[in-house]
């Protein structure tokens, strides 16, 4: 019995290893010798960027975590005009790129876009630098990353939704009461997972950043390997972003507290009924939401896609389709697996320290720039490569450089975290008598596993599974390093355009994308509802 | 048939049994009382071989099951049931499923039998497609006995089944219950902190009281 | 359950059976291309050399540094023949990481003059970017215009647009002002034009001419195709380049251009195609295509390019931009030009 634990809890063990190999040869860049570069970053870009990526942090942080409460609470809780479709609505906005959102917001905010126009010769309004300062930077990525928080604060509602009612009637509270006493502190983990995503992703973003010129710690790491072409000093950066990451999750877990289980009672009952002005109120705000995050950009996509659909329209767009759609659903196979693998309930006691360390560690490439996450695992290569070659084996690069294993191991490492603490939020309410009454009943591991634990889960993997659908068919830098010939994916055709300047070429593709994301998050949205 | 012999469970240093020895003869019901804390689930547990303790043994039908605190015998071959306070029924299994996860080995068939005989020995024909949210508490802890009743253990082990009920319901089931398992004729173990509900519910009681157990 | 499984795991099979025949068809007879020039810009050229050779050219996209340093990992293994890019710097780079092999032929000798090329004969240009000054003809009288140093001048406050100093052809540019004028002259103009920003340096050329457009700013620097596509789109925009430092060095220009690698495993093929593109041919494609202006001499430009008329280049090797690239960005991350 022990032994099997001990047996089981190697191999869970070298899995998690090797997701976090990349991560450990981005680390193992400080054992390289210092370079000067630092002192020039010091005086230069670190003083700037440490205090602009605090700023952006903890505004996203603050805006995403509100309005993706707000907008989970008022479509599960309170019945309004148009909240059905509202409901799903609000999760479009995943499948659009956040540098094409960012481009979008630009084009029609900044000095010279149609609503300063606007605003300019008719109210006479002086136009402004909306790229100045931190403001529209930290909106641009709250409208962007939003349904993170609001994916899985709502899930949350709906879990609680049973008890809320109850402890609400039983105090006699008014809807707002009940928002703040009982259902933001039950949902506190869900909305704090959703939080780390977004922050991680904020820290790692690049695009947004880039397009509105703003500092954060990825303009550091781009300048050491851009510039210098220090990829030491990049990768040793980069690790710095590691570590942040590191006491996030630190903090998340905190955050969840000893909040672990809830019951998973379905609810039947009614919600709030939200009757004439404040419903159309509420109608307003969220259909806000929904145009400025989605409709809003989408129309502009439109418009542009319909002025060259002539010219920039073939049949290889077929072919970047497809690589979309074969990568997409093999990367997410692969790292839902071995979340859920991670995951399982049976893990949390049994858990000596260093496995638990170790999978956390696997889930930090979340929080790695695609490219330096690329390049270190191809220097990781190399490594090995020269290992064998010193043991007299052969070099194994040719095999794997240029190839799709390459590729998928990179997606699993870089989006592990989302489709873990998505399924581990999951498995974490699966109470452990469960696996008793299971194990009493005269059922083998493989069946608990199986029967019990996987079908208990799947909500939580199928969650997981929608991010990182999504998040594989928008990743660029990766993608953009290490494919192999003939493997050009939408992203790639959008970046290629849209670097030279050829907006309304790359509209094509980017209403690809979206068409995609809507598909992906249709297809969950069935597999969700199945069952529960 | 059952043996419990010289049982030391401790948590931080902390003895909460110590020397605890039980003896139970075939259909017997008996009720183990104790007040929380006082470690009488924690000797069902051990029983069950869910958990561990510092010295002890458990024998079943003269096959031995744990020795020195630690478990031989993993608790999915121990022909042992339980019952647990929060009912447990798995929450994405209808009622039949549910109460015919530990005889998969059975035909189709054989477990629409079985199944429907321990619904009607429960009370509760035509429920099997129902999920347990749809059941109230008192049904889902009657489906609860009648899974655990299928594998026909040779032990029960109840752990505060009643607790979570409330006290209009709870007398009507307590007796119940106690009917149906002496038409089972299974040999049980109720743990509970009400004399009252032991009193009904038992041929036997027994009450932790310094570390030990005493048969009154 | 099961057969979800099997068609996964067929589908996997696939794919990396897929994955790895493409490797292999890359490496025979086909001349096999890294290029950070962007697909829809080499595709046409590519074509058309097959057609009138019937050799294949596989290519791979990507950014210019992750390419090199794709290529120096891959060593013996790479399936690369020629790599091509879009800034002297990075092919300057490229050629001090030993992945190129010198084998510039006589015929792109005579196609392309030698300060576009590299004095080891490792890479040669193809293509021609002048980055100059564009102003508003509403706004600004051309005779006020003259340099790019002189865009440091205090007339110009709160009126200047910049692109990011993290472009490499911003970069570019000032290595070249470094060389021309020297690092304290150099110092002097960033820190002016810093002041006399009227926004944040924008992402994009076609932001900064938008900005001017918009009213936001009167002059900024871009690469002339830029105002190329937007004269396309709009010929009546009242924007108009204007030619620096025709009095001193002449303008900046920057190239795109490509070299064969040291394992190359069908350099015949490879330079076939290098000469081929350094033909008159393949350089009125590159024109029409991109605005971009020939880097052979004996061939005229694109018809909208060279309506903007001749001017002066600055004849400067292109290797010392490479050179000077890390001093100036240095020299632009120290005046806080973003």
């Amino acid at each position: 019995m022990k032994d099997a634990f001990i047996k089981s809890n190697f191999w869970i063990g070298l899995l998690a290893f090797s997701v976090a190999f990349p991560i450990f040869v981005v680390g193992s860049s400080w054992l390289l010798p210092g370079s000067e570069l630092w002192s020039h970053f010091a005086q230069t870009l670190l003083p700037e960027l440490v205090t602009s990526t605090f700023i952006l942090l903890v505004g996203v942080g603050v805006g995403v975590s509100i309005l993706g409460t707000v907008l989970a609470y008022l479509v599960v809780m309170v019945e309004f005009p148009g909240r059905s479709w509202l409901e799903w609505a609000l999760f479009l906005p995943f499948g659009i790129p956040a540098y094409v959102l960012a481009f979008v917001y630009l084009g029609v905010f900044d000095y010279s876009g149609y609503a300063q126009v606007w605003l300019r010769e008719y109210l006479g309004i002086p136009g402004f630098d909306i790229r100045s300062g931190h403001w529209a930077i930290i909106l641009t990525f709250i409208l962007v990353f939003y349904p993170y928080v609001y994916m899985m604060a709502r899930a949350s509602f709906k879990r609680q939704k049973i008890q809320m009612i109850e402890a609400g009637k039983m105090l006699g509270a008014k809807p707002i009461r009940v928002f703040w006493k009982i259902s933001v502190p039950l949902a506190r983990p869900a909305i704090a997972a959703g939080l780390l995503v977004t922050l991680m992703e904020t820290l790692a973003d690049f695009g947004v950043v880039s397009l509105f010129n703003y500092s954060t710690f990825t303009t550091a790491i781009y300048s050491a390997w851009g510039d210098f072409r220090s990829i030491e000093v990049a990768a040793q950066l980069a690790s710095l972003l590691v570590l942040v990451s590191f006491f996030l999750i630190y903090f998340e877990r905190k955050a969840r507290g000893k909040a672990k289980y809830y019951s998973s009672d379905v609810s039947h009952l009614k919600a709030y009924y939200a009757k004439g002005l404040v419903g159309w109120i509420i109608f307003f705000f969220v259909f806000g939401v929904f145009m400025l995050s989605f409709a809003m950009p989408l129309l502009q996509i439109l418009i542009w896609s319909s002025e060259v659909f002539s010219i920039e329209w073939s049949k290889r767009y077929f072919n970047y389709f497809s690589s979309s759609g074969i990568l997409t659903f093999l990367a997410t196979a692969l790292t839902v697996t071995v979340a859920t693998i991670l995951a399982l309930p049976s893990r949390r006691k049994s858990n000596s320290k260093t496995l638990q360390i170790l999978i956390r560690f696997s889930t930090l490439g979340y929080a790695l720039p695609g490219s330096v996450m690329a390049v270190g695992l191809l220097y990781g290569v190399q490594n090995i490569s020269s290992i064998s070659i010193y043991f007299g084996g052969s070099s194994i690069n040719h095999i794997l450089f240029g190839s799709v294993v390459l590729l998928l191991f990179a997606y699993v490492s870089r989006f592990l975290a989302i489709a873990y603490n998505s399924s581990s939020a999951s498995s974490e309410q699966i109470k452990p008598v469960y696996e008793h009454s299971a194990r009493l009943l005269g059922a083998s591991r493989w069946r608990l596993i199986k029967e019990v634990y996987f079908p208990m889960m799947l909500p939580g993997i199928l969650a997981g599974g929608l991010l990182v659908a999504v998040d594989v068919m928008k990743e660029l830098p990766a993608t953009y390093l290490l494919r192999p010939f003939g493997w050009d994916t939408l992203a790639i055709r959008v970046f290629e355009l849209s670097s030279e300047g050829l907006y309304e070429r790359a509209a094509i593709p980017a209403l690809m994308m979206v068409i995609f994301g809507a598909i992906i998050m249709l297809l969950f949205n069935k597999l969700d509802s199945e069952k529960y | 048939m059952l043996r419990v012999n010289n049982l030391k469970i401790s948590f931080d240093d902390n003895h909460v049994l110590d020397g605890f020895n039980l003896q139970l003869e075939s259909g017997d019901i008996f009720a183990l009382l104790g007040d929380s804390g006082s470690g009488k689930s924690s000797a069902l547990r051990f029983i069950a071989g869910l958990e561990n303790a510092q010295l002890g043994s458990v024998a079943l039908d003269g096959n031995n099951l744990s020795d020195g605190g630690s478990h031989s015998v993993k608790p999915e071959l121990r022909e042992v049931g339980m019952v647990f306070q929060d009912y447990a029924l798995f929450p994405h299994m209808t009622v039949f499923q549910n109460i015919s996860f530990g005889i998969s080995h059975l035909s189709k068939k054989e477990k629409i039998t079985k199944v429907q005989s321990l619904l009607d020995l429960i009370s509760l024909e035509g429920i099997e497609k129902k999920y347990p949210h749809q059941l109230s508490g008192g049904e889902q802890q009657r489906v609860s006995l009648a899974r655990s009743l299928a594998t026909s253990p040779k032990l029960l082990l109840l752990d505060e089944p009643f607790s979570s009920l409330d006290k209009s319901n709870r007398d009507q089931l307590v007796r119940e219950v106690r009917d149906i398992l002496k038409k089972a004729g299974v040999t049980s173990i109720l743990v509970t902190h009400d004399e009252a509900e032991a009193n009904t519910f038992a041929d036997k009681i027994g009450k932790i009281e310094k570390k030990q157990l005493l048969i009154s | 359950m099961n057969s979800k499984h099997s068609l996964a795991l067929s589908l996997i099979v696939s794919t990396l059976t897929m994955g790895s025949i493409t490797q292999i068809q890359a490496a025979t007879g086909d001349v096999t291309v890294y290029s950070s020039r962007k697909e829809h810009l080499i595709k046409p050229l590519f074509e058309q050399f097959t057609k009138q050779t019937g050799i294949e050219v596989n290519y791979l996209t990507g950014s210019g540094g992750d390419l090199i340093e794709r290529l120096k990992l891959e060593g013996n293994n790479t399936p690369a023949d020629i790599f091509m890019t879009v800034d002297a710097g990075d092919l300057w780079y490229a050629g001090t990481q030993d992945i190129f092999q010198p084998v510039i032929t006589e015929t792109i000798k005579s196609n392309i003059p030698s300060y576009l090329r590299d004095p080891n004969g490792l890479w040669t240009g193809l293509s021609v970017r002048a980055r100059t000054i564009v102003y508003s003809t509403d706004r600004v009288n051309e005779s006020d215009l003259s340099t790019y140093g002189d865009l440091a001048s205090s007339k110009w406050n709160k009126k200047l647009c910049l692109r990011t100093s993290k472009k490499i052809y911003t970069k570019s540019l000032v290595a070249s002002i470094i060389h021309n004028r020297g690092v304290d002259e150099a110092s002097k103009i960033i820190d002016g034009w810093v002041n006399n920003l009227a926004a944040v340096p924008n992402a994009k050329d076609s932001h900064v001419m938008d900005a001017i457009l918009a009213g936001q700013c009167d002059v900024g620097l871009v690469n002339t195709y830029y105002f190329g596509h937007l004269i396309e789109k709009n010929p009546d925009a009242p924007l108009k380049l204007f030619w620096a430092n025709q009095d001193t060095s002449g303008v900046h220009v920057n190239v795109s251009g490509a070299g064969i690698t040291k394992n190359a495993s069908n350099p015949s093929g490879a330079t076939q195609l290098l000469e081929w593109l350094s033909s008159a041919e393949a350089q009125a494609i590159y024109g029409s295509l991109n605005k971009e202006y020939p880097a052979n001499q004996n061939i005229d430009s694109d018809d909208i390019v060279s309506s903007w008329g001749d001017f002066k280049q600055d004849r400067m090797n292109l290797s010392i931009t490479g050179e000077l690239q890390a001093d100036a960005v240095k020299l632009m991350q120290r005046l806080g030009y973003k």
